[in-house]
């Protein structure tokens, strides 16, 4: 049996757990160089539009606040899954991660009608260098999500069956790092890509 | 119920909204591009360094100094990549 510290929340409590947690920041920095990868191409390609439109031209602005708050508040949402998840209330973890996947299935909805819509207008992904690095990026973040929403199901479940311990804890944990560090992605995007262009 | 809304959270949540709403204003007052840029750095940075620290509670473990010293050096590669890329490709140096 491994060494417990039961001075820790139950996430670090073993050698492992805390282990994993490291592990996945490691992940996570490689994650951000994929993402910096693919702002680099969407820069560089930004004002190469051939005969295709132009960011200010297709971005609305009404479908991009949408998914903006309704990613921060999952965000804010998966946080308080993890403050529930350390005081030991475990229908009120399950509860806030419900509510984040939920959020984060509303983002992917969004997201997937403003592809229908760009795709409609004449935007689509071999238009020009702009719309590839465009949807290219959009769409590894929508990935992403879609990811998480699995992922994130599958946790519940665990807890669901069988309670909070060190192992379930952990993985929740690390999950709430992985949503963080996409509404941290899409913070960028948001700024970079959809606000910048319609400067 | 309040147990489960902790205050640095709930404050942390209101500063991101707060920073989006910044942000927002590149658009809505129609600023020139240089202004609405450096808006957009300091935003974007900010909402960034809260979430790793307020939400990701970067900080908490005795493995700190290993987690930022990895997120510092993503975040430089990252930079050096972007701007290295724009250098040669779009500001022909």
């Amino acid at each position: 049996m491994a060494h417990v510290d039961t001075s820790k929340p139950l996430e670090y409590q073993t050698e492992e757990g805390r282990l994993k947690i490291l592990g996945f920041w490691i992940f996570l920095g490689a994650e951000i160089m994929l993402f910096a990868t693919l702002f680099t191409c969407y820069f560089v390609m930004e004002g190469r539009t051939g005969n295709g439109p132009t960011g200010a031209e297709i971005f609305e602005i009404g479908p991009v606040l949408i998914e903006t708050f309704v990613l921060l508040t999952s965000s804010f949402t998966i946080g308080l899954a993890i403050h529930a998840m350390r005081l030991g209330a475990k229908k009120a973890t399950i509860n806030f991660m419900i509510v984040t996947l939920l959020l984060g299935a509303v983002f992917l909805g969004v997201e997937i009608y403003e592809f229908y819509h760009y795709a409609h207008i004449g935007a689509g992904i071999t238009v020009s260098g702009f719309t590839s690095t465009l949807l290219t990026t959009l769409g590894t973040h929508g990935l992403h999500v879609t990811f998480g929403l699995f992922w994130g199901t599958a946790i519940i479940l665990q807890i669901a069956k069988r309670g909070l311990n060190n192992v379930t804890a952990n993985k929740a944990f690390i999950f709430s790092l992985y949503w963080h560090f996409l509404d941290v992605v899409w913070i960028f995007i948001f700024s970079f890509i959809y606000l910048k262009g319609m400067l | 119920m309040a147990q489960f809304f902790p205050k640095g959270q709930v404050m942390g949540f209101i500063f991101s909204l707060v920073l989006t709403v910044a942000a927002m204003l590149v658009y809505f007052l129609d600023m020139s591009f240089g202004m609405g840029m450096a808006v957009l750095i300091i935003t974007a940075f900010l909402q960034a360094t809260l979430q790793l620290v307020v939400f990701m509670h970067a900080g908490e473990s005795e493995d700190k100094w290993a987690i930022y010293i990895n997120v510092v050096y993503g975040i430089v590669i990252a930079l050096m990549t972007v701007f290295g890329s724009l250098l040669i490709f779009n500001w022909d140096m």
